[in-house]
């Protein structure tokens, strides 16, 4: 379970983004491709490569009618990216046409004795039920698919790219693959698709694609990103080299006892300014104000160097140097009083509060936050989102093949710490917004390679509004305010967290037994079945996660 | 019976090592190598591969293959079980974090299904043939037929949602100081656990039960006009229970199988439901390690209750 | 061998059941045939079992859908007259999925039963039969696998080969054949040392010969019993393993597939029709099974008669 959502929060981005408020109206116009198109054959020997089958896969899949028997609350993809303001108008829809599809597959002369190998990692009853969906409408136009669910390690059977990116042969047994994209900018849904790229077991390159990646790659202009993200969504609508099926919203549980005392809702998934030090709760019968929710320790504190916020724990123990907000965007100091972003971008400084202090009293410095970067930089598994920051910091090289002790990219002076860049990291705000600062004292010594394993994990000392009062591993946690905590004391005076993993099984149990005060989940089945429960409300939050199936179309 | 426990001592330790070799067999088998279950599957594609060997080396993974498992076992005998692959944490202390949960969930579950399968079997047996009986009889195959999971789910649903009667599940809550207070918890799924043990030891007692109401001494007690509730229920419960004692310790296997499952649906935090998460995550040095704990378990307990059942029954000793 | 060893043969077999079970063991199978037969447990339980094994084989004269048939727009109907069992998550026929997710069921717990007897008898004979290494072997390799309790190793091997009906098969028929071994060889223990057995040897009978053709069907009796009732522990054990999603691929249908939806509270909670006939089914069948055994292993154990 572990890895296949891990699959998805790796798919995180590098560069800024913009989260739409709502679904805009999708003005559905017939784009004058079809005759071109048909005038494609396959690239190779492989039928899936001919644009013309592609299409008829997604004419022949009723999204509309799976989403109203099977996926309540979803929404029906057109293209990776969600209907947010990134989105281009004009996209085909591929609505459900059985017709149209079996026309294309007679044009391409489907074979249709071929039996296509689908393959998902998802191990939940409603994946199996979607893949026994799409099975029966490929079968009606007579495509014939056979569902598979990987096991093992997922990455060398899903993601090897081939040797030769353009003429093939493929690395990877399936034909279809059914997926998850999660990801924080549009940068991470189309990157993934230029020829060569690391992951791309896939699409074999394409120059027009490529040429519109590397413009888009090298401005920070938004818009010019946004012309080029339009073009590049025409192309994928236009060649489908994959398959987009639905949006998937992230939904917060909230008890009525529960009010955020208008600090606002974002992707929970990530950190964001929700103040929780403001929220407040119906108190007990005995007078004392306690919050129930998910995402308590199994067996250690995670440490935030791969998810960053994804446990309720990571994000209340923590503050980071600046906060974002909800669609991660807009930024404001939080452990740091101020920062600022030279005009070229590549100089970040960020000048610390003098009232911040650890959980146990010292206070906290501007070489603690240098110490986090050097350490993040040594861990052996980090999220793409650090990675791509600290590699561009100056001196990185340097430092990674052991020439220098420190990160000569990173200075402290007093309270102020400065990030230098060689490059331009567009996403490094997001990525200060989420990687809270350690305290040296307690992980200077650790073991960069096995960082989890330090006992600090088993108690942190963090340096959020809530800190640890009590831990008992796979059984419960209890957070009580931070006296000193620079934005004021907590409201609430505990939050009892039980353990869960990165998708709780057992939210909805607890929620119906009257045991959860705030939670979230990407669950459609569990958040439709927490719409039911008295007393509880279920809100969607859109966030940028796409499902799909990948089509490969190397030469096998 | 010293000879006798050492000739047990000396079938148990070489089947002790056999279980560690293929333990440390299954390990090497399964796919992919310790690193790469160390990050997930893309990240992994963008990590430095001289960074990969440099934590293979330091696993010591690029040893050969005897030479890896008797440093392992020799860690395992100083007490290192590893790590958890996915957390980093050691084994052994996820093992003491969650062994104490399942032992107390499978005394729970032992107990109930002893007191209640052996009044039942004795009530049985003295009203052989009557309705009881046979009511009994079907309600004891009856508890052999409902998959285990699926009593579990309907009465959490039913005595913890529906009625609200017990806690959804769990085992510590805050502010929990002793037993009493964690009892509730307890409840569902050790009576859950041990409906399915109770079936069988209602048997065994109850045809033991039958096999001692003809026995000598048994005639002797009545003869001698002791009150008929006396002669049943000291005379023969005491020697019914000897077979009982036998089953129980046939049935561990059973139990320690039955609690993943049982784990799973109460959210009890013991070793089984460790396990089972160690599976779906292929976290194999931790599925392998409490593999090998629970067959370590059943040795050692099968061991403990041959040297009871020898000492009850001097004729085990010789056989 | 030659035709005189064959004679032999024959003679031997005419004289072990002259002079072993005699005529006296005719009428004992009888009694015990007799005796099931007038347990009336038994009889309800082969009377319920024939019926849901009817109903599954047959299924097309039951039921007129196709259990793959999807129809998203009629999902999670409550039963009626068209769907007697409603409809499950994407609307295919609750009833038909179940008559035809038995079949597969019902051939996982025979198939394992009959696969891991035959695989115990085999062994266990020989074991017994010849002693030796190969029985010290045996004999230990069967206790090392009683030591593991049989779902753990299950779950153990499910991880290693993976997930599929054929792996599910053989892991059970690996995990099973102990009990139904040690059985077989104590049996063959006793047996070897009988008369005829000598004789035979003396005469130069091939011994595998011997061991299979003429002491291992005195020891077959227990065996039928065990293979009714490891069919119900098999088909239990399908079900806790897709319980927890790691038994047969979700995708084919089998009675422990279909009961796995009630995993979600929702559907426990308001669409009873897809857990609660599955769930009877399942019961019913292992009930249906455990009465059978239960009659069979009282008639041919005396010991265990109340």
């Amino acid at each position: 379970m572990k890895r296949t959502t891990g699959l998805l929060i790796i798919l995180i981005a590098t560069c800024a983004l913009v989260f739409g408020a709502g679904a805009k109206e999708q003005v559905t116009q017939t784009v004058q491709i079809e005759e071109e198109v048909t005038q494609m054959g396959p690239l190779n020997s492989n039928p899936l490569s001919d644009v013309r089958v592609r299409q008829a896969i997604a004419y022949a899949i009723d999204m509309d009618a799976i989403i109203e028997g099977l996926l309540p609350g979803a929404v029906a993809a057109d293209s990776l990216t969600p209907n947010n303001e990134w989105k281009v108008a004009g996209l085909e829809a591929y609505s459900y046409n059985p017709g149209k599809a079996k026309q294309l597959l007679k044009d391409a002369g489907w074979d249709s004795a071929k039996v296509l190998d689908l393959v998902y990692y998802y191990g939940d009853q409603q994946t199996v039920d979607l893949m026994a969906t799409v099975q029966a409408y490929l079968a009606d136009v007579g495509i014939k698919v056979v569902p598979r669910k990987l096991e093992g390690d997922l990455n060398s059977q899903l993601w090897v790219a081939p040797k030769d990116p353009v003429n093939g042969t493929s690395a990877v047994a399936w034909d279809l693959a059914y997926a998850g994209l999660a990801v924080v900018s549009q940068y991470e849904y189309y990157n993934r698709f230029l020829s060569g790229a690391a992951t791309n077991s896939h699409t074999p390159g394409n120059a027009e694609l490529d040429a519109l990646l590397d413009a888009v790659n090298k401005t920070n202009k938004v818009a010019e990103q946004k012309e080029y993200f339009g073009k590049i969504q025409q192309f994928e609508n236009k060649y489908l080299p994959i398959i987009p099926l639905y949006y998937q919203q992230l939904f917060v549980v909230e008890s009525d006892r529960l009010t955020r005392n208008g600090a606002g809702y974002g992707n929970e998934q990530y950190a964001y300014d929700w103040k929780i030090q403001t929220w407040d709760i119906k108190p007990n019968a005995d007078g004392r104000k306690v919050m129930k929710a998910n995402g308590g320790p199994l067996q250690f504190f995670e440490a935030p160097f791969v998810a960053p916020a994804i446990f309720t724990s990571q994000k209340v123990l923590f503050d980071r140097l600046i906060v974002a907000d909800g669609g991660l965007q807009n930024f404001r100091g939080q452990l740091a009083k101020e920062y600022s972003v030279s005009a070229d971008g590549l100089t970040i400084s960020f000048t610390m509060k003098d009232n911040i202090y650890w959980h146990d009293g010292s206070p906290i410095t501007a070489q603690d936050v240098k110490f986090t970067w050097e350490l993040a930089a040594k861990v052996s598994s980090v999220n793409v989102l650090f990675s791509g920051l600290f590699k561009t910091i100056v001196g990185y090289a340097d430092f990674n093949t052991k020439k220098t002790n420190e990160l000569s990219g990173i200075t402290v002076k007093d309270n102020t710490v400065t990030f230098k860049f060689a490059s331009i990291f567009p996403n490094a705000l997001v990525a200060l917004s989420q990687l809270p600062p350690l305290p040296q004292k307690y992980l200077g010594t650790a073991d960069p390679l096995q960082i989890q394993q330090s006992p600090y994990w088993q108690n942190p000392i963090g340096s959020g509004p809530y800190m640890v009062k009590e831990v008992r591993m796979n059984n419960y946690c209890v957070l009580v305010p931070f006296g000193k905590y620079h934005e004021g004391r907590g409201i609430i005076d505990e939050i009892q967290l039980y353990p869960s993993g990165e998708s709780d099984p057992n939210l909805v149990k607890n929620a119906l037994a009257g045991q959860l005060d705030y939670g979230w989940t990407k669950s459609l089945t569990d958040a439709n079945a927490l719409k039911s429960v008295a007393g509880l409300k279920v809100m969607p939050y859109d966030m940028n996660y796409t499902r799909l199936i990948y089509v490969n179309k190397f030469a096998k | 019976m010293l000879t006798y426990t050492i000739r047990r001592l000396l079938i148990i330790i070489p089947m002790l090592i056999l279980a560690s070799f293929l333990v440390f067999l299954g390990l090497e088998l399964m796919p992919g190598d310790a690193v790469s279950f160390m990050a997930d599957p893309e990240t992994l594609a963008n990590m430095d591969p001289a960074k990969l060997d440099a934590v293979r080396e330091q696993l010591g993974l690029n040893a050969p293959f005897l030479v890896r498992y008797l440093r392992w076992l020799s860690g395992v005998l100083k007490g290192d079980f590893g790590y958890s692959l996915t957390s980093g944490v050691p084994i052994k202390q996820i093992v003491f974090q969650t062994l104490p949960a399942t032992i107390e969930l499978s005394l729970a579950a032992l107990l109930f299904s002893t007191v209640l399968g052996t009044i039942l079997g004795i009530v049985s047996a003295l009203r052989r043939g009557r309705m009881t009986d046979n009511v009994l009889t079907v309600a004891g195959l009856l508890g052999m037929s409902v998959p285990q999971f699926f009593i579990g789910l309907v009465s959490l649903f039913v005595f913890a949602i529906n009625l609200g009667w017990l806690p959804i599940g769990g085992r510590l809550r805050p502010g929990y100081e002793s037993f009493i207070d964690r009892f509730p918890h307890l409840v569902l799924p050790a009576v859950v656990l041990g409906l399915a043990l109770t079936a069988g030891v209602m048997r065994y007692a109850r045809s033991s039960m039958l096999d001692v109401a003809n026995k000598d001494f048994i005639k002797t007690a009545r003869s001698k006009g002791l009150s008929e509730w006396r002669v049943n229920f000291i005379h023969g419960f005491r020697v019914a229970m000897t077979p009982v004692a036998i089953l129980l310790g046939l049935r561990l296997p059973t139990l320690i199988g039955g609690s993943v499952v049982i784990e799973q649906v109460f959210q009890w935090p013991g070793i089984g439901n460790e396990f089972l998460s160690a599976i779906r995550g292929q976290n194999y040095p931790l599925v392998m390690m409490i593999a090998f704990f629970m067959v370590l378990a059943t040795m050692v307990s099968s061991f403990l209750i041959d040297l009871v059942t020898a000492l009850l029954d001097p004729r085990v000793r010789l056989s | 061998m030659n035709s005189m060893q064959r004679r032999l043969n024959k003679k031997m077999d005419i004289l072990l059941e002259r002079e072993n079970s005699g005529p006296l063991k005719k009428k004992n199978l009888n009694r015990a045939l007799r005796r099931a037969l007038q347990n009336k447990l038994a009889l309800v339980g082969l009377g319920i079992f024939l019926s849901i094994i009817i109903l599954c084989f047959f299924a097309p004269l039951f039921t007129k859908y196709d259990p793959l048939k999807i129809n998203i727009r009629a999902s999670l109907q409550s039963p009626s007259a068209a769907h007697i069992f409603g409809t499950d998550t994407i609307g295919r026929d609750i009833f038909s999925r179940i008559l035809y997710g038995g079949r597969l069921s019902i051939l996982i717990g025979f198939g394992s039963a009959i696969g891991a007897s035959f695989l115990g008898v085999v062994l266990g004979a020989w074991a017994g039969y010849r002693g030796g290494w190969f029985d010290f072997l045996m004999l230990r390799t069967s206790e090392l696998f009683l030591f593991f309790p049989q779902i753990i190793l299950c779950l153990l091997l499910v991880t290693m080969v993976g997930q599929s009906v054929g792996n599910l098969l053989g892991i059970f028929i690996f995990t099973g054949w102990c009990g139904i071994f040690r059985m077989t060889r104590a049996r063959m223990l006793s047996l070897r040392e009988e008369e005829y057995v000598q004789a035979l040897k003396v005469l130069g009978v091939p011994e595998p010969i011997i061991c299979y053709k003429h002491v291992l069907p005195n020891a077959l009796g227990p065996v039928f019993v065990n293979i009714t009732l490891s069919t119900a522990i098999f088909i239990l054990q399908e079900a806790a393993l897709s319980f927890m999603g790691l038994g047969v691929p979700l995708e084919i249908a089998t009675w422990g597939n279909i009961l796995n939806v009630a995993n979600n509270l929702n559907i426990l909670k308001v669409n009873w029709w897809i857990w609660l006939p599955v769930g009877t089914m399942i019961s019913l069948f292992v009930l249906s099974i455990n009465f059978i055994g239960d009659g069979l292993r009282d008639s041919t154990d005396p010991s265990q008669q109340g």
